[in-house]
């Protein structure tokens, strides 16, 4: 499904400081409907605090964010949000997981939702065992249903694949792949250039909480992205 | 779903955490206890100075455990980040705290029943009417203890000195409910008076009602950052 004009979220002039430090500067972003945003930087520029200043986890300092959510009440209901915390509780089983976050989220057919997005997530033979005992991979899934469970319009995904190894990492890939497909809006926080890049369609580079370069995906070429993002990242650096 | 319902789910939630780790369950228990044994063998139980002083060891036994519980039902919620998860939810934040809250409350009662319980038997005291008295004093105290705990629970969770913390922050604040509830237990305990106890009883309401109220209002700003 193509993108549409109308922006999902606006972002201007956004601004979080945490005393004299900017964890995130003068951001102004445009999201549309079906975009898929891939956000990459060095560590400590600002991608997470970003995201969750987005996710309503932390208030900005200054600036707007403008949503147009349809048929949701409220701004959290629209969002869906995946760490690399997997926000789910090790006591519980898979399925008393997603029935708990069901019924927060007040979703008809609790039970029925929670049942269907463990079999989306290939993890309906692990069900009734303890999130504790499941393995990095599987929790990772597990926090993509929960997330996905209220059927948000748009899906932070904030260094999803933390710790996840060669095939965990492509069976998120996959559905990832996959909620694309759907057209669902999602912004990608990732350290792996190339993972992102397969999966977005448009680029930003985020340095010391300023957006430092940002183009579509059909402007970025693979090979020398990683060229690209360091040069955009000392580029970036020497202004500050 | 309405507010009760939603309240339930967050209570429900955390009562089967509880009840298949029992990790908090089990040390506050046996932290209690330890306590009575210590100052059972510290004093001569059928000595008057230690019947004088039995009220306040029982308090102590009480209170310690209910930070440990505290700190602890936070400290599921940082393991995993799941309190990031209540606070992305479209639940009201006062409905996540009352849910807590309650949590708190129901868990410090099993245990506060189960210490009172040793007390009597440590100390030789009685069952008899007063016993009962005793009873509504910690179910009164444990509401806004509960409260009051849960709010500078929540406050301090993400804070790497909040053992230490905690108990700093709490016990001021809830003196006002102790002080009577120690004091009423020793009119109960050794003067068999029960007259004054009115007073106290309302006085641990009025207390009670202000902290529930207090941590409705205020855990939103304690949770936002």
């Amino acid at each position: 499904m193509p993108p549409q004009s109308v922006p999902l979220l606006r972002l201007s002039k956004l601004t979080k400081k945490f005393g004299a430090i900017r964890a995130v500067w003068n951001v102004d972003l445009e999201i549309s409907r079906g975009d898929v945003l891939a956000i990459f930087g060095p560590n400590g520029a600002g991608k997470t605090t970003l995201l969750r200043v987005i996710a309503s986890l932390t208030q900005p300092t200054s600036g707007k964010m403008a949503f147009a959510f349809k048929g949701h009440n409220q701004r959290r209901d629209g969002v869906g949000y995946v760490s690399h915390l997997s926000l789910l509780y090790n006591e519980l089983t898979g399925i008393e997981n997603l029935l708990f976050y069901a019924r927060l989220y007040q979703i008809k057919d609790a039970q029925q939702r929670a049942g269907e997005m463990l079999t989306e997530m290939g993890l309906e033979e692990a069900r009734n065992q303890p999130t504790g005992e499941y393995s990095r991979g599987m929790k990772q899934r597990l926090t993509l249903a929960r997330a996905l469970l209220h059927e948000p319009q748009l899906l932070l995904l904030d260094e999803p694949y933390t710790g996840l190894d060669q095939h965990g990492s492509r069976l998120f890939t996959e559905v990832l792949r996959g909620l694309k497909q759907e057209g669902r809006t999602i912004l990608l926080v990732t350290h792996n250039l190339g993972e992102g890049l397969e999966l977005c369609n448009r680029v930003i580079i985020q340095n010391r909480g300023e957006v430092v370069f940002q183009a579509p995906r059909e402007h970025v070429d693979p090979s020398g992205f990683e060229r690209l993002y360091f040069q955009a990242v000392e580029e970036g650096g020497r202004r500050r | 779903m309405n507010a009760i319902t939603l309240i339930w789910t967050l209570v429900a939630k955390d009562l089967k955490i509880e009840w298949r780790s029992r990790q908090a369950l089990l040390t506050t228990v046996f932290f209690a206890l330890l306590i009575l044994v210590v100052f059972n063998f510290a004093f001569d139980p059928g000595s008057p100075a230690t019947r004088e002083a039995a009220p306040g060891i029982l308090w102590v036994a009480l209170l310690f455990p209910g930070i440990i519980q505290v700190n602890r039902s936070f400290q599921i919620e940082m393991e995993e980040g799941t309190l990031y998860g209540l606070i992305l939810s479209p639940v009201d934040r006062g409905i996540l705290f009352l849910g807590k809250f309650l949590a708190n409350w129901l868990f410090l009662m099993v245990v506060d029943l189960v210490v009172l319980f040793l007390f009597l038997i440590f100390y030789n005291f009685s069952l008899s009417l007063q016993v009962l008295w005793i009873a509504l004093l910690v179910v009164l105290s444990g509401f806004g203890f509960a409260a009051v705990g849960t709010l500078f629970g929540a406050m301090v969770s993400n804070i790497r000195t909040r053992e230490v913390l905690l108990p700093i922050l709490l016990f001021p604040i809830i003196l006002p409910i102790i002080l009577p509830a120690v004091n009423a237990t020793q009119e109960v305990l050794l003067f068999q008076e029960i007259q004054s106890l009115n007073r106290s009883v309302g006085f641990l309401v009025c207390f009670d009602v202000i902290y529930v109220a207090a941590g409705f209002l205020l855990f939103d700003y304690v949770v936002s950052d």
